[in-house]
């Protein structure tokens, strides 16, 4: 996604595969960072490789690297999680939020959603998760959940932002279908890399089928695009 | 009690075929379990069946439908749930539909087609059933059923129930598979052959790489598909059962997934003493399942359906039909509760592997644009999109030049959608 975003404009871009074991000197290359969930057991492992590179990881976050952390991803930068069966997992504990599984008898936050972020615009996604995610003060949610559950279906808010990190349940795949978003942690990027300001402009794409795809699922949850 | 589920299942299973509004395989067996929630135990209790379990993520029903052809032909009487109706309901159904008042059933087999997160469920209702037949465990669902490994593992804590009168019949080639016969008795192995089938890269559909037994990522020496292969754990070795059933004596579907369906179905019935003749005979002029690789004609020209419904899936169907030189396709997503209504799956199929091998690509259904989306991002550039599935069959139709065959891959409720349009008839 991002490559092909990228490559329109004549963007070099590199993909660098952070695959358990990978130093910090891969870490410290990249501009740009996209972290994912996965199942539980596969977690597990990147986590206990993830938790021996905390340090640099926060050096990284706190230099203002920009980055998208998606659903595990996203529960595993905050203080913890705590399971459904009450085992607490400690997290990465850059982020300032924590998440709660409720216990089996409460159902996962599943469905299509929609999320009006702070610039007006709006994200739509699909999300499925069984934690409850609280955030702290010292990040700010990505967004204003329109439709669906977000962080933890009370509080109305969805994802965290903080400095340049993005954190969010949105998958569905979030990039795709909200081109505006994937096109601003480019610039950020770019921005980052260069040092340059006034900000970057890129040259728009043709997004048409990203529209239509967008409109579809807007009209099904009835919020206006 | 029963008798009165029995009678008024029956009235309600003859109603709604009357009035046209499905065939009640679901309803009658809702209402048998809310009165008795031990309906499946008794009944089956009652009658002496032999019975045989199939679950899996893909192919329950070819494979179901084999061993069905199989018996049937060796003269057995074969009894079997309806198609879709795989869960407790359906099943209770079924028995309704068989047994006489009383609850007799005048049948030697009973098969039943297990969804995956009903199989520990019937397990408790049937207690120790002749034979499980286990073919996969791909991702499928994830809005229903959460993920692979929590299927797998209800799975292991439920097979420690049974006791060894149990034959079971598992994949080998499919490590979290193959690890629910670990320190049991009375197993077969089936797989495929592995120097026919050996693939050259991992797909990224692949769900279970790590070792079931000890975590450890698996070695692979070689893979057929996503996670299926010649797999073995370097840390624990535990690995490919030694013993596996590869070759049918015959194979009267294609596709690779198919080559799994017969080998368990044969194996199965190599286990009851029949002969490879009997078997081949048995199988000849085998026809598919509705949707499953079935073939239509529609002003002369070929269409065939191949369910796609998952990641693997759809790889699959596309390796087939590109082996059978397809030109003509057409895509239908639909993402409603029998789809699983998450449809980021398809990100996970390989389309860049296919990027320049149709002719015409038509997409359809009601997440026609995402699939747009995935194909574009693949760089595929020949695709034409109609959310309306009439419009996008007929356009798909007219655009395939006779004698050339239009290759539909759709989800579960888009193939019925288009089934319906393409014979007239509703199916379920």
């Amino acid at each position: 996604m991002f490559q092909k975003r990228c490559e329109g404009r004549r963007i070099k871009l590199e993909i660098i595969k952070l695959n358990v074991g990978f130093t910090d000197t891969d870490l410290k290359k990249c501009n740009l960072l996209f972290m994912g969930g996965a199942q539980d057991k596969q977690q597990q492992i990147a986590a206990f490789d993830l938790m021996k590179k905390k340090k640099i990881l926060r050096e990284i976050i706190e230099n203002g690297t920009p980055g998208l952390y998606v659903c595990g991803a996203y529960q595993f930068l905050g203080e913890y999680y705590k399971d459904a069966d009450g085992t607490v997992i400690k997290g990465l504990g850059i982020l300032d939020l924590y998440t709660e599984n409720p216990g089996v008898n409460f159902s996962r936050l599943i469905g299509n959603c929609s999320v009006k972020m702070a610039d007006g615009s709006t994200i739509v996604g699909f999300e499925n998760h069984g934690g409850r995610t609280f955030l702290g003060k010292q990040v700010k949610p990505l967004g204003k959940i329109m439709k669906g559950f977000g962080n933890n279906g009370r509080d109305g808010t969805e994802g965290a932002v903080y400095k340049n990190s993005f954190g969010t349940y949105l998958h569905g795949p979030i990039l795709p279908k909200n081109p505006v978003f994937a096109d601003n942690l480019i610039k950020i990027a770019l921005e980052k890399k260069y040092g340059v300001s006034p900000a970057i402009n890129l040259s728009p794409l043709d997004d048409s089928l990203e529209k239509k795809a967008r409109n579809a699922i807007a009209n099904r949850l009835g919020v206006k695009l | 009690m029963n008798a009165v589920s029995i009678l008024f299942g029956k009235l309600l299973i003859i109603f709604s075929r009357f009035l046209n509004i499905g065939t009640g395989s679901t309803w009658p067996g809702h209402i048998a379990l809310a009165l008795n929630s031990d309906f499946i135990k008794e009944i089956l209790k009652q009658n002496s069946i032999e019975i045989i379990l199939v679950a899996g993520t893909n192919g329950k029903t070819t494979t179901a439908r084999l061993i069905q052809r199989i018996l049937e032909k060796n003269n057995k009487k074969v009894f079997q749930n309806s198609e879709g109706a795989n869960l407790l309901n359906g099943i209770a159904s079924s028995l309704i539909q068989i047994a006489t008042l009383s609850g007799k059933i005048n049948k030697d087999f009973a098969i039943f087609e297990i969804d995956e997160n009903t199989l520990p469920l019937i397990l408790k209702e049937v207690n120790n059933p002749d034979f499980i037949i286990i073919l996969n465990l791909f991702r499928d669902q994830l809005d229903r059923y959460g993920e692979v490994n929590t299927i797998a593992n209800s799975w292991n804590e439920s097979f420690r129930g049974l006791n060894d009168k149990t034959i079971l019949i598992l994949n080998a080639d499919d490590p979290q598979v193959a690890f629910l016969g670990k320190s049991r008795r009375n197993i077969l192995y089936f797989g495929i052959d592995a120097i026919e089938n050996k693939s050259d890269k991992p797909q990224h559909a692949s769900d279970s790489t790590y070792c079931p037994n000890c975590q450890e990522k698996l070695t692979y020496y070689s893979i057929y598909f996503s996670h299926l292969g010649d797999w073995a754990c370097g840390k624990c070795h535990f690995g490919h059962p030694k013993k596996v059933f590869t070759s049918s004596p015959t194979y009267p579907i294609s596709g690779t997934y198919n080559l799994y369906n017969i080998n368990a179905a044969v194996l199965f019935a190599k286990s009851l003493g029949l002969t490879n003749e009997q078997i081949t005979s048995s199988l000849k002029d085998f026809r598919p399942a509705f949707g499953r690789q079935e073939i239509l004609s529609v002003n002369g020209k070929k269409i065939k359906i191949l369910l796609s419904k998952n990641p693997t899936g759809l790889n699959e169907s596309l390796k087939t039909i590109s082996g059978l030189n397809a030109k003509n396709v057409l895509l239908i997503l639909n993402d409603r509760i029998p789809d699983g209504r998450d449809i980021s799956w398809i990100w996970d199929v390989d389309f860049e592997d296919f990027s320049s091998e149709f002719k015409i690509i038509t997409i359809s259904g009601d997440r026609a644009f995402d699939m747009g989306l995935r194909l574009k991002y693949a760089e595929i550039k020949n695709f034409q999109t109609e959310e309306n599935l009439l419009k996008a069959i007929n356009f798909a139709i007219d655009k395939t030049p006779q004698k050339e065959t239009l290759y539909i891959l759709p989800t579960y409720s888009a193939m019925l959608e288009a089934r319906k349009i393409l014979t007239g008839k509703k199916i379920l």
